[in-house]
C-alpha cells in the first residue's frame, strides 16, 4: 500500500494513540484484579464481619453482600455454605480451595452465619446471626 | 535533525516515561495490598464503648460494681464475664487484648478509687511507644474517659483499651 506524507502521518499517530491506549488498558485491568484476590477479599471480609459481631448486641440479625466473594469462590470451586464460618470466638472466610482467613472476636456472643436462601438461585448475601450471651 | 526523527526520538522518551509510570504505579499496588488492613484501633475503640456500656447506663453506674462496703471485690474479680468479654487466646497463644478501668472521685482527681484489670498486661508496656514509627508492631492503645454517677457521687472513670495481633494487621 502506498501512502503520501500526510497518511503515513497519520498511520504513525494512530499507531502512537492505540498503543497508549492498549497501555493504560493494562494498567486498569492489572489495578482492578489487584483489589479483588482471593487473599484481600478474605481478610476484608473476615475483620468487617468480626468487627460487627464485636459491636453488635444478642439478637441482632445482620445481612452482608457477598456477590463479589461467592463469584470468587464458585470460580475457585468452594461452596457457598463454606465461604464464611465460625469456630468458638473466630471468624473464617475461605474463597479458595487451599486459602482461608481467621479473625477473631472478643464479644463474647454465640453467632451464626449462613447464606440467605431467600432467592435459593440466587444467592447474595449471608446472615449473620447473634443468637445470645455465651456466660449468662 | 530532520522532523520525523525528532519525532521518533520523543515516541520513545514518551514510552520510557509510561514504563516508568507503570513501574511506579505497579510497586505502589504491590506494596499497598500487601499490607493487611489495620483494625486495630477500631477494635479497641469497640471495646470501650462495650466496657462503658457495661459499666455505666444513662449515667448512673451499674449497681453491680458496688456492695454494702463499696466497690465490689467480685465484680473485678469476674469483669470479663460480668461485661460479657472473651479475651482468651488459642492454645499456646499470647492473649491479644487487655483493658484496665480506672475511677476516680470527681473530687479528686488524683487518687484512684477502684481499678479494674483484664487480659494480657505486657500489652499495656507498648501504649508508651506507640506513637513511634518503629514500634508500630506492638500493640495499639486507646483510652478514653467519662463522667458517671452513682447515687449522690460523681466519678470519672477512664478506660484504657490495648490490642496486639500485630501479625495480622501490621506488616
Amino acid at each position: 500500500m502506498v501512502f503520501g506524507k500526510r497518511g503515513s502521518l497519520l498511520m504513525e499517530n494512530l499507531v502512537f494513540i492505540i498503543l497508549n491506549l492498549i497501555f493504560l488498558t493494562l494498567l486498569v485491568l492489572f489495578l482492578l484484579r489487584q483489589g479483588e484476590g482471593a487473599v484481600v477479599l478474605e481478610q476484608a471480609y473476615a475483620k468487617e464481619i468480626a468487627l460487627l459481631v464485636d459491636s453488635a448486641k444478642p439478637g441482632t440479625t445482620m445481612l452482608l453482600n457477598i456477590e463479589k466473594g461467592k463469584k470468587l469462590a464458585e470460580k475457585n470451586n468452594v461452596d457457598v455454605e463454606d465461604i464464611i464460618k465460625i469456630d468458638s470466638n473466630s471468624v473464617i472466610v475461605k474463597l479458595s480451595e487451599k486459602g482461608g482467613y481467621s479473625y477473631s472476636f472478643f464479644n463474647d456472643v454465640d453467632v451464626s452465619a449462613y447464606p440467605d436462601t431467600t432467592d435459593p438461585q440466587n444467592i447474595k448475601d449471608y446472615v449473620i446471626k447473634i443468637n445470645n450471651y455465651q456466660n449468662e | 535533525m530532520n522532523n520525523k526523527g525528532s519525532d521518533k526520538i520523543l515516541s520513545i522518551y514518551w514510552f520510557a516515561i509510561l514504563v516508568l509510570v507503570a513501574g511506579g504505579i505497579f510497586m505502589m499496588t504491590i506494596s499497598f495490598y500487601n499490607h493487611p488492613y489495620d483494625v486495630r484501633e477500631i477494635e479497641a475503640e469497640i471495646i470501650i464503648n462495650n466496657i462503658a456500656d457495661c459499666l455505666s447506663q444513662n449515667g448512673e453506674l451499674n449497681s453491680e460494681l458496688f456492695n454494702a462496703t463499696g466497690f465490689s471485690e467480685d465484680f473485678r474479680t469476674n469483669f470479663l464475664a460480668k461485661c460479657h468479654l472473651n479475651f482468651e487466646a488459642g492454645e499456646g497463644e499470647e492473649g491479644q487484648y487487655y483493658s484496665e478501668i480506672s475511677f476516680y472521685n470527681a473530687g479528686d482527681l488524683n487518687s484512684l478509687a477502684y481499678e479494674i484489670t483484664g487480659g494480657n498486661k505486657n500489652l499495656a508496656a507498648s501504649c508508651s511507644i506507640q506513637n513511634e514509627k518503629e514500634y508500630k508492631r506492638e500493640a495499639i492503645c486507646v483510652e478514653k474517659t467519662f463522667f458517671s454517677l452513682n447515687g449522690e457521687n460523681l466519678y470519672l472513670i477512664k478506660i484504657l483499651s490495648a490490642i496486639g495481633k500485630a501479625e495480622k494487621n501490621v506488616r
